[in-house]
């Protein structure tokens, strides 16, 4: 009784709120379009056919001749070809690269326009030769109208006046300097270099080298050979023609100590580009492990092409080692000089007086174990 | 105003050296190159019909000496510019120089029936200047590879100032066969694995040969008996005989003193193995040590004054140092690892040894109180150094793994540089370098 009660009940209550909440779960309705529409008659309509505008309306439609582009797509299939013909197209692009050109000139006369300031030190340049005739003062330091022999008349009052003073004031000394800074030397004509005969030969034809063709010897013991003093000079022809090469280049190129261009120290960079250059040839790995505790400091003169003299490379002193160990120590250090020097070590030859002879101090130190 | 002049004259002539140069200039070399040398051999001059072929092959084996070395490369006879076509004519160093050939040797053989004799020059060709007198070896025609060995050796030793190794001779133990089979016997050959004779049969496990002082006698072991014992054996006649020993131990490990008189061994009693010294001549033993763990692996410095060994005494295999007539030993390895097989250094200043460390072995180096250890090999077995005559190179055995590895001698440079294989017509272990010969 009370379960039909319930289901009554409930049932009754589901009906309530369906009626009350169901409308609150509908979707709102859809949108949709409202078109007006007005009911003319076939005459009105007529009329507006006839009246409007409508034939130009298609016709405007029509002009832009789409249907004509269309048919480039259809060529698209061969796009290679196109991109091949069109490359003349690109032709035109340069024009569009031409055109920024004129802008590129444009700065360009902005340039010039700055030059024409520039040819301001130009005139100034020009000024110069006004100038240039500055060394007309030194022809009339140097020239006298007539030859200077004025001296021996200076001389005489002073040697009289020492004759007068006593030996204690000691004044034949400086009778002695006026005569030497007086007679300066004057000429009439001013000879240039130029003109001047050169006293020494610039330059001379250097006798051509000819390899000395060794008799034939019979076959020896080399260590027979080698204590035969005539057979040495034959064994080492070449060497001693470098070694005469090396003293005769040194020799020319050395010259007096006086033409030794000394220049600044070298500075920092320029030592360690000789010391890597020295170090790049410095091969130690064929030394005995008690070369490899001696240091060597070994001499050798530059030529002014940057070249060692082979023949004056010399062991100045060792050290941490016997005297075999320095030899050979010498030997891989002699060999690292001569070895990088084919087109020199490039230094400045403004500075030769600074390197033309060069201590290096081979310490094989970091070279041990590696 | 004086003194303000004054001032500045001073400051003038104090700050004058500082800008002139004083003398040559001075620069300090202190980083260089280690390169290979490279070096010329072309044939030696034949002076007879039938030289020629002996000539090339001297120069081979005299190159091969020196490339050997990995101090020296060989310029291919493909990039001379000039011939050396006769051994008196002087040398065009231009040419050399060319081709950057910095040391070349020059040679001239003349056989002679069963009589060969070789002359050589070695020439510095940058300095354009020979490197000492020129040198004359005789000999016959089947010892051709000793006067190559030897010319290689003379031009080794004038370049490096080291006396060189190449005449020399090792002794090992020629192995054959599977690991579970293996066939072992000794053998010596030339320093390069040529001319390989056998000294002994293959009935019998033989190991640790160890060549005495002058070269003329060999130390090994052998299981002859079922026990290990020493035997003597004489280079020249292969005739050997056993040292004595007490019945129920075990001789191992054997050893020359420099002396060649002396012979120091292990001797196992029961599960302690001590160090003896023999007497050869009148068979008189006496013990260096007395510990309970095991010593073994002795070597005598160069002046016999002391012994280098293996002990456990401190728990792990390690390293010491004892007088040779016994006494207080003092520890000389202390890195990580077990330490064995030490050998010391023909210059007396270095100790080879065998470490296994972290599941691999290595051979290295070590000064005498341990310090500047250097491992030169690393692999799954190097063992059993032994250094060359000068003390530059070692060479050891290396065995490879599985059941088909197999044994191979190696050498190596104490730089670690230049490890390369032996070759050997068979497998090989346990060298011994010998001395050069005379």
């Amino acid at each position: 009784m009370h379960v039909g009660q319930v289901i009554s009940g409930v049932g009754h209550a589901g009906l309530i709120g369906w009626l009350i909440f169901g409308g609150s779960f509908q979707s709102e309705p859809l949108p949709f379009e409202v078109t007006e529409v007005s009911v003319i008659s076939s005459d009105a309509f007529e009329t507006l056919l006839t009246n409007g505008p409508q034939p130009a309306a298609p016709i405007d439609i029509a002009l832009p001749a789409e249907p004509e582009i269309v048919p480039d797509p259809v060529e698209t299939p061969t796009p290679d070809q196109d991109v091949v013909v069109e490359q003349p197209t690109p032709t035109p692009e340069p024009e569009p690269e031409v055109v920024p050109e004129p802008p590129i000139p444009q700065p360009e006369p902005e340039i010039v326009d700055e030059a024409p300031v520039q040819p301001a030190p130009q005139e100034q340049a020009v000024e110069a030769p006004e100038l240039a005739p500055r060394p007309i003062p030194r022809p009339s330091d140097r020239v006298a109208p007539e030859a200077a022999e004025a001296p021996e008349p200076e001389a005489a009052p002073d040697v009289v006046e020492q004759e007068a003073v006593t030996p204690d004031e000691g004044g034949e000394t400086q009778a002695e300097e006026q005569e030497q800074t007086a007679p300066e030397e004057a000429t009439e004509e001013i000879v240039t270099e130029a003109e001047e005969p050169a006293g020494a030969p610039l330059t001379s034809a250097r006798p051509p080298a000819r390899r000395p063709t060794p008799p034939a010897r019979t076959a020896e013991t080399p260590t027979e050979e080698t204590p035969q003093p005539s057979e040495q000079p034959q064994s080492e022809p070449e060497d001693t023609s470098s070694d005469v090469e090396d003293a005769l280049r040194a020799a020319l190129e050395g010259g007096g100590a006086e033409d030794v261009p000394q220049g600044p120290p070298l500075s920092a960079g320029e030592k360690d580009a000789l010391r890597v250059a020295v170090s790049s040839c410095w091969n130690v790995g064929s030394l005995s492990s008690e070369a490899l505790q001696t240091t060597v400091v070994v001499a050798v003169d530059m030529t002014q092409d940057a070249k060692p003299v082979v023949s004056s490379i010399r062991l100045v002193s060792s050290s941490g080692g016997s005297q075999s160990a320095a030899n050979d120590a010498f030997g891989a250090a002699r060999r690292a000089i001569i070895r990088c020097t084919r087109d020199g070590y490039g230094l400045p030859v403004e500075k030769y007086g600074q390197w033309k002879e060069i201590e290096m101090t081979f310490n094989p130190e970091r070279m041990r174990i590696k | 105003m004086m003194v303000r002049v004054l001032l500045m004259v001073l400051a003038v002539v104090w700050t004058a050296p500082l800008t002139a140069q004083d003398g040559p200039l001075r620069i300090e070399i202190t980083e260089g190159v280690i390169e290979p040398l490279p070096v010329a051999v072309p044939n030696l001059v034949p002076e007879t019909a039938g030289s020629a072929e002996m000539g090339q092959q001297l120069a081979r084996v005299i190159a091969a000496d020196l490339a050997g070395t990995g101090l020296f490369r060989e310029v291919p006879s493909s990039s001379f510019i000039s011939q050396v076509s006769d051994f008196n004519s002087p040398v065009l160093y231009a040419d050399w120089k060319a081709i950057n050939v910095q040391a070349l040797v020059t040679g001239a053989v003349n056989v002679q029936g069963n009589q060969v004799t070789v002359k050589f020059r070695l020439y510095d060709v940058f300095s354009g200047a020979e490197m000492g007198d020129g040198l004359q070896f005789a000999g016959t025609t089947d010892a051709w590879r000793r006067i190559a060995h030897k010319v290689a050796d003379a031009v080794y030793s004038r370049i490096t100032g080291e006396t060189g190794y190449f005449d020399s001779r090792v002794v090992y133990v020629s192995e054959t066969g599977p690991k579970d089979n293996r066939r072992k016997r000794l053998a010596i050959m030339d320093y390069d694995g040529a001319n390989v004779q056998y000294l002994t049969g293959s009935e019998s496990i033989v190991l640790a040969p160890r060549f005495s002082a002058n070269g003329d006698r060999v130390l090994y072991t052998s299981y002859e008996t079922g026990f290990p014992r020493i035997y003597v054996l004489d280079v020249g006649s292969v005739q050997r005989r056993v040292l004595e020993s007490q019945q129920g131990t075990m001789s191992f490990a054997p050893r020359f003193a420099p002396n060649g008189q002396t012979v120091v061994y292990s001797l196992s009693q029961g599960a302690n193995t001590d160090i003896y010294a023999m007497d050869i001549a009148s068979g008189g033993t006496k013990r260096l040590t007395s510990a309970p763990s095991i010593e073994t692996a002795p070597s005598f410095s160069p002046d016999g004054s002391q012994i280098v060994f293996e002990s456990d005494r401190s728990g792990s295999q390690q390293l010491y140092v004892m007088p040779a007539g016994g006494g207080e030993a003092r520890r000389i390895s202390f890195g990580e690892g077990r330490y064995g097989t030490p050998v010391w250094s023909p210059r007396g200043d270095l100790i080879a040894f065998t470490k296994q460390s972290q599941g691999r072995f290595h051979i290295g180096v070590m000064r005498l109180d341990g310090s500047e250890e250097r491992l030169l090999s690393a692999s799954f077995l190097d063992e059993g150094p032994t250094w060359s005559p000068n003390g530059r190179v070692i060479m050891f055995a290396r065995e490879t793994q599985g059941a088909a590895g197999r044994s191979t001698l190696y050498s190596v440079d104490i730089t670690g540089r230049n490890l390369r294989p032996v070759r050997t017509p068979e497998g090989g272990s346990d060298p011994s370098w010998g001395p050069l010969q005379r």
